[in-house]
């Protein structure tokens, strides 16, 4: 989304484009034909007048050169002005130029402008540029080293991780993807809560085609789900993570249930007895979890709702007794009471800006009851 | 600290996310704190005075940055006068007028600034200002808008999987997508043979979060023929696509209802529930977030909050009975009756809370959270989401009925017309709904939760265009204050 912020480049030539002589022979164009434009911008001289050459050119037509170092000092001063963007596009075109001044060029840029759209865009198209060519997977793995690189600068940058998705889909190649799972993994180590990495893990593990050695996907959703509980365990109260076990069992369309035994761990209040177990399926939480993780409790609500539902047996009776042992009383009606309960206990302890919602789901069970 | 204004949770595992989470959340916290039980007041005139500025004196030099959203920068101001309550002279219609339509490129559509090249954003921004200052005739530029060509910029940018890139060269990405279909339903030039495969393509950037992404990658088979999968999306959930993509989906719906063939599908249990995942807690004042583990920012009052208002149109939530006349449902526009209600499913209580506490700037103009700077786009969203939180605006049956029986077809009509104009004007405050926080005092205009203008400018710029007279609301409920 747009917002307003202030960018003076520092090392640019102070000659105005209406002091050179190079340009002499163009006439600068006015921006409004009316006197008295409302909301107008205050902008600097420079940009004034480099803009109303600009004008000039593109009423010309003019692809040349100079062109090239017009445009340039317009998108230092602006580099959201798409117009310019897409003119010097077209210039480079027309002069078939070569790109390598072009790709160091806006290899400074991104860097610069990282939250602008135009800067990914004009790399998008550069590298469309090098696609038949010979050299296309080098132009590729290049552009992942230098996302990961801009990616330390700001690590959950929109552009930036849809840039990455954009190059591995488009340059669909095994070799380029082979070390991408790695990469997630580096993200997540410096922060578990990244949204951004999870979402990239999610469309490298499952929506970028099967890779070599990943043919079995049974054994690929057992590695996510056994992956993400790890994470879970080091810091519970991650919606991030959450999220991605939701999406690994909606994906490969496994119902909630099977993880129950992992999910009570997280439902129930910080036990500061308890004792390490190493049960790879089960990764306990850490002694300084903060319990009951909502998500967890919502999760557990949802399994009870989809049993409920089902009108399967119970297999979680053992579990509610050493969990919710308030609840066990429930058990005689049906699962559904016992996620009413949990929605309630969400509602009103402990997620209560959600209030509303919570309420919702239990209308919305008993109406589909 | 109010007892349930906890911290977010760390678990004693502090990441980067974790840090600035905290610092927000005691820079928040300081803001109720300083406000302690004083009513919030929505200090209206300070807001107009920065609006006034920029409209009339313009923009510092920072804004430049903004060069290529001059249609942005009017509309955001415009609109904001009109969820203000404020109505225009004349002679600063005419300027607008005048100013918007500079920005018309001779090919069609709009552009950022006069002399810069068509583009989606500026087209809806353009449309819709001049939806508000605009009218019929010489000058008034409605009639100056060159429809034809502006279809023949829609078209010029359409994808083959159904998308459109937002300029020639440029980027495809769903909010575009939405200033298109907006543009389009408003000017009458809203045609299958433009959204063909368009609603699959937003069906393809919702992520397994329930959310929408920017945009998602198509994948061509032999043919080519698009393929169904993969089609990943390219990005990550994100307030401000979900509310175009949703907007967009609804605003297809006609498309979609005719259509005989498969239909792309959205989850919307999903939808619901990122979409409430992202209202922040009592100790973030109940703001929204645009992301999962992103901080609150007053922007996503309107992306998130508003979209809240979408949801009855696609079939959720939809227990209670609308268009009763019955009195006795009316409440006064006060707090005491607030636990009476209703069957929201977010806390429109707190939105307004964090508006009002953290989104106002004290010298004026509203803001993403504090100790940032007002500006013209967090004014405009901030006093969008109020007012989405304020009022319930919803699809009538009682409405679109009484649309459709003043209806008038032309000749040569395409047969989804009528459906696409009743549609879009059968939205309407439900009665005895609205909640105001801080008092009647703090009360905003309703906003048509698909275009963000007033139903009247709905109104009036699309019964222009469809030719149609629009008659009088004939059901309305003696409202409680309003």
């Amino acid at each position: 989304m747009p917002s307003a912020s202030s960018s003076t480049p520092k090392d640019e030539p102070k000659t105005l484009f209406s002091e050179r002589p190079e340009w002499a022979d163009v006439q600068a164009l006015e921006q409004y034909e009316i006197s008295n434009p409302l909301a107008p911008i205050f902008y600097s001289e420079e940009y004034k007048d480099a803009t109303g050459y600009f004008r000039a050119i593109v009423k010309k037509g003019e692809m040349s050169e100079r062109v090239m170092e017009l445009t340039e000092f317009i998108i230092r001063h602006n580099p959201a002005h798409y117009t310019v963007w897409q003119y010097r596009y077209k210039t480079l075109l027309a002069l078939q130029s070569p790109l390598e001044a072009e790709i160091k060029l806006m290899d400074e840029l991104a860097v610069k402008f990282l939250k602008t759209y135009q800067v990914w865009h004009h790399r998008r198209l550069l590298l469309l540029l090098q696609r038949d060519s010979s050299n296309s997977f080098s132009a590729a793995a290049k552009e992942l080293a230098f996302v990961a690189q801009s990616l330390k600068a700001d690590e959950k940058n929109y552009h930036t991780w849809s840039h990455r998705q954009w190059v591995l889909s488009q340059f669909d190649h095994e070799d380029l993807c082979a070390s991408e799972l790695d990469f997630v993994d580096d993200m997540l180590n410096h922060d578990v809560r990244n949204n951004s990495a999870w979402h990239h893990r999610f469309f490298v593990v499952f929506q970028s085609g099967v890779r070599e050695g990943e043919e079995d996907r049974a054994r690929v959703v057992k590695r996510e789900l056994t992956y993400t509980k790890q994470n879970i365990s080091l810091a519970p109260n991650n919606p991030s993570a959450w999220n991605y076990l939701r999406g690994v069992l909606d994906y490969s369309k496994m119902p909630y249930a099977q993880l129950t035994s992992f999910v009570n761990l997280y439902a129930v209040p910080t036990d500061s007895d308890v004792i390490d177990i190493v049960d790879l399926d089960n990764p306990p939480p850490s002694k300084d979890a903060q319990l009951p993780c909502v998500a967890a409790l919502e999760f557990l609500a949802d399994i009870y709702e989809k049993r409920g539902k089902d009108d399967e047996e119970y297999g979680t009776t053992a579990a509610v007794e050493v969990y919710f042992p308030s609840f066990l009383h429930f058990l005689e009606s049906n699962e559904l009471i016992l996620s009413k309960q949990v929605w309630k206990s969400l509602a009103h302890e402990h997620d209560t800006i959600r209030q509303k919602y919570w309420e919702y789901r239990i209308r919305e069970a008993l109406v589909n009851a | 600290m109010r007892p349930s204004q906890k911290p977010t949770p760390i678990d004693a595992f502090p990441t980067p996310t974790s840090h600035t989470q905290a610092e927000t959340e005691a820079v928040l916290l300081k803001h109720t704190l300083d406000n302690g039980d004083a009513k919030p007041v929505l200090e209206k005139n300070a807001h107009l005075q920065f609006l006034i500025r920029n409209f009339v004196q313009g923009f510092p030099q920072r804004y430049t940055s903004q060069d290529a959203s001059q249609p942005w920068l009017l509309c955001w101001i415009l609109q904001s006068f009109s969820v203000l309550q404020v109505g225009m002279d004349p002679n600063n219609k005419q300027r607008s007028i005048d100013t918007i339509m500079e920005w018309q490129h001779p090919d069609g559509g709009f552009g950022g600034g006069p002399g810069q090249s068509a583009h989606l954003l500026p087209t809806y921004a353009a449309v819709c200002a001049l939806a508000i200052v605009g009218r019929p005739g010489p000058n008034g530029g409605w009639d100056q808008i060159d429809r034809t060509k502006m279809y023949n910029f829609f078209m010029s940018v359409k994808q083959p999987d159904g998308s459109f890139l937002v300029a020639e060269h440029a980027e495809v990405d769903v909010r575009g997508i939405y200033c298109l279909l907006v543009t389009a339903t408003l000017l009458d030039i809203l045609t299958p043979e433009l959204v063909e495969g368009t609603a699959s393509f937003i069906a393809s950037c919702q992520t397994y979060e329930g959310g929408f992404s920017s945009s998602s990658q198509p994948y061509f088979g032999p043919g080519p023929t698009l393929l169904d999968s993969p089609r990943p999306a390219l990005g990550e959930a994100h307030g401000g696509y979900t509310y175009c993509a949703l907007a967009s989906w609804i605003l297809l719906q006609p498309f979609l209802n005719a259509s005989t063939g498969p239909k792309p599908t959205v989850n919307t249990k999903n939808l619901v529930r990122w979409l409430v995942q992202m209202q922040g807690t009592e100790i973030e004042l109940g703001g929204f977030k645009g992301r999962t583990n992103k901080l609150v920012d007053g922007c996503y009052s309107w992306w998130v909050g508003g979209s809240f208002a979408l949801l009855e149109s696609i079939g959720v939530n939809v227990n209670h009975n609308h268009d009763t006349n019955d009195p006795a449902k009316a409440k006064p526009d006060a707090e005491e009756s607030w636990d009476d209600v209703d069957d929201d499913l977010f806390n429109r209580k707190a939105l307004q809370e964090y508006i009002l506490f953290a989104g106002q700037h004290p010298a004026g103009g509203l803001r993403d959270k504090p100790p940032k700077n007002a500006d013209a786009y967090h004014t405009m969203y901030c006093l969008a989401g109020l007012s989405s939180a304020q009022h319930r605006v919803i699809q009538s049956p009682a409405r679109r009925a009484e649309l459709a029986r003043s209806w008038t077809s032309s000749a040569n009509d395409n047969p989804l017309r009528e459906d696409i104009f009743l549609h879009s004007l059968s939205w309407v405050e439900e009665e005895g709904t609205s909640k105001i926080i801080g008092g009647a005092a703090n009360r905003v205009n309703a906003t048509h939760p698909l275009f963000n203008l007033t139903v009247t400018h709905a109104e009036g710029i699309m019964g222009h265009f469809y030719k149609q007279t629009i008659p009088p609301k004939s059901f309305r409920a003696p409202g409680p204050a309003s």
